[in-house]
């Protein structure tokens, strides 16, 4: 169980607090600088705030890095690469706070369709084969609490389907999810949506009761409406 | 397999290095003759001169090249940029400026732990300068132009005392050739400062490959994957500010090992630093070794660093184009 309390980070947080049960699939949604990579980075403990932030319990910073780097797994946004390191051996740094004992490895890469990369200098890869890789080497982790911060940009259609498919997964066996990202469409399908405005909650709870024209308009300025669309999914 | 066979080729050249080093100079010996000589046998003149010219120099260019070529792999993962290198931070810079002032205060007749010690000095005070930045939480991008503005101080300061001593021939002929490094004329003290202390940061530095290599992919991907980032940047800077201003203090302002050898390297075995680290230190050792060798056969203006960079260069720039990075 996830809990925050008086998360504040100068006007880029401020006095958020959450409550999430575990194996909650939960998007994290709102403008450009709404705070949406903020709050992921300060629940990863990667950027120090004011407030409290409690893992089963535990205050998160309490928990020493090695035991906090089994227990969540971060994501950024930025996926430069400068050394080329071949793509197996990033998925298997995900092991490094288990003394580096490649579990899951494999099956990491086959969930993120990198297998064939296996071998590959990272340095060569798309953007979005990037992107696929530190989401693999995240999964290696096998934390049960899952910070992903827009892991579907850059992806292709099928694979950010696969990502989202995946994320199901984890949170039916209990992994905790929070994803940042921008397509509405897409946070529909998630358990939860956590709404941030220039820094504040403004919204949390099933995507239907919380993603409200009226909302939307408030946080985004555009005006909502239900219409056909076109649906993509995986083929069964 | 490949790592090992790499590492006892690299440990077979340092020792052919080290023999030729022991053997080769004004008075050319035969490797029968260095090794009945290091074991106290043979006779006197091989003795003398392996024991009280060559050794040292010997020793000391060893350390100087495994330190130097450490603080290159260090500097290097923590900048996450493969163009870093140890003079990067402006601990040579103000190493060169420690011992310049000493040299041309005349510091050089006075004791021969004064130069190097002056050196030690300056690098250290480079060392603080660059300590308080990172202390204040400066990004990598930052420390890195901080270490371009205190190049710059150092470099200025270490030009304005060349060009005051330009009177004095003597004074400003050591003040240059210091600048150029070299390892001739080493003395056991010279071994004393430079090679233990420089073997242990070495040491040290081994035991961090692993978080380096996550380092390397990005700071705050490192810190949620387990590694004490904070401590892992203090431990990289301080032991690679370290060992570069020990080698500047024994060897001189030497050029290009640190940029260089990590880099052939990493084109030639992987970026992994569990491997880069030890290979770069065996490399670092016999490359300062073997450029120190023709400079006992060449003209005076042939110093060590003026060989590293004209063999270092063009090699660099022959790997770049067959295997663009």
């Amino acid at each position: 169980m996830l809990t925050a309390e008086g998360l504040t980070l100068g006007t880029r947080l401020r006095d958020l607090g959450l409550h999430l049960e575990a194996g909650l699939m939960v998007a994290v949604v709102g403008p450009n600088g709404a705070g949406k990579s903020t709050l992921l980075q300060v629940l990863a403990g990667l950027l120090q705030a004011q407030g409290r932030i409690h893992w089963n319990g535990r205050e998160l910073s309490r928990i020493p890095f090695l035991e906090r780097g089994r227990t969540l797994a971060w994501v950024g946004q930025e996926s430069h690469a400068e050394f080329a390191f071949p793509v197996r051996e990033v998925v298997g740094q995900g092991r490094h706070a288990w003394g580096d004992d490649g579990q899951g490895v494999e099956e990491a890469m086959a969930a993120l369709d990198i297998t064939d990369l296996a071998d590959r200098p990272i340095t060569q890869l798309s953007g979005g084969e990037r992107r696929r890789v530190f989401l693999a080497r995240a999964l290696a982790t096998g934390a049960p609490l899952q910070l992903w911060d827009e892991p579907a940009a850059s992806l292709d259609v099928r694979h950010a389907l696969e990502v989202l498919q995946l994320a199901k997964r984890l949170a039916t066996a209990g992994t905790t999810l929070l994803v940042s990202l921008h397509d509405l469409r897409t946070a529909l399908c998630f358990d939860r949506v956590l709404v941030l405005d220039r820094g504040a909650l403004v919204g949390f709870g099933a995507p239907e009761e919380v993603l409200t024209p009226e909302l939307i308009h408030a946080v985004f300025r555009v005006r909502a409406c239900l219409a056909p669309s076109l649906t993509l999914e995986l083929p069964s | 397999m490949r790592t090992l066979g790499a590492t006892a080729g690299l440990a077979l050249l340092l020792l052919g290095a080290i023999l030729a080093s022991l053997a080769l100079g004004d008075a050319n010996l035969r490797p029968m003759q260095v090794l009945q000589a290091l074991a106290g046998r043979g006779d006197e003149l091989a003795r003398t001169v392996v024991w009280d010219l060559r050794l040292p120099r010997t020793l000391v260019g060893l350390a100087v090249g495994a330190g130097l070529a450490a603080s290159g792999v260090a500097m290097q993962a923590f900048f996450r940029n493969a163009l870093a290198s140890p003079g990067l931070l402006g601990v040579s810079a103000g190493g060169a400026l420690g011992a310049v002032t000493a040299l041309a205060l005349g510091g050089a007749a006075a004791s021969v732990w004064t130069v190097p010690g002056a050196s030690v000095l300056g690098a250290f005070l480079a060392t603080g300068a660059v300590v308080l930045l990172a202390r204040r939480g400066a990004s990598p991008e930052h420390l890195l132009l901080s270490g371009v503005a205190l190049n710059a101080i150092f470099g200025a300061g270490t030009s304005f005392l060349l060009a005051l001593s330009a009177g004095q021939f003597q004074v400003s002929g050591q003040i240059l050739f210091w600048l150029m490094g070299g390892i001739e004329n080493r003395t056991w003290e010279h071994v004393w400062i430079g090679l233990p202390p420089i073997l242990l940061g070495c040491a040290l530095m081994l035991p961090l490959g692993r978080a380096m290599n996550l380092l390397s992919l990005g700071e705050p991907s490192a810190q949620s994957l387990g590694v004490d980032v904070r401590r892992l940047r203090w431990q990289l800077i301080g032991l690679s500010t370290i060992l570069t201003a020990l080698a500047t203090a024994v060897g001189g302002v030497v050029g290009f090992v640190g940029l260089v050898v990590p880099h052939l390297l990493r084109l030639g075995f992987g970026p992994d630093h569990r491997r880069l680290l030890p290979l770069s230190m065996l490399a670092g050792a016999a490359l300062v070794l073997l450029c120190d060798l023709p400079t006992r056969f060449l003209p005076g203006g042939m110093r060590l660093g003026v060989m590293t960079a004209l063999l270092g260069g063009p090699f660099l720039l022959w790997m770049l184009r067959r295997n663009p990075c």
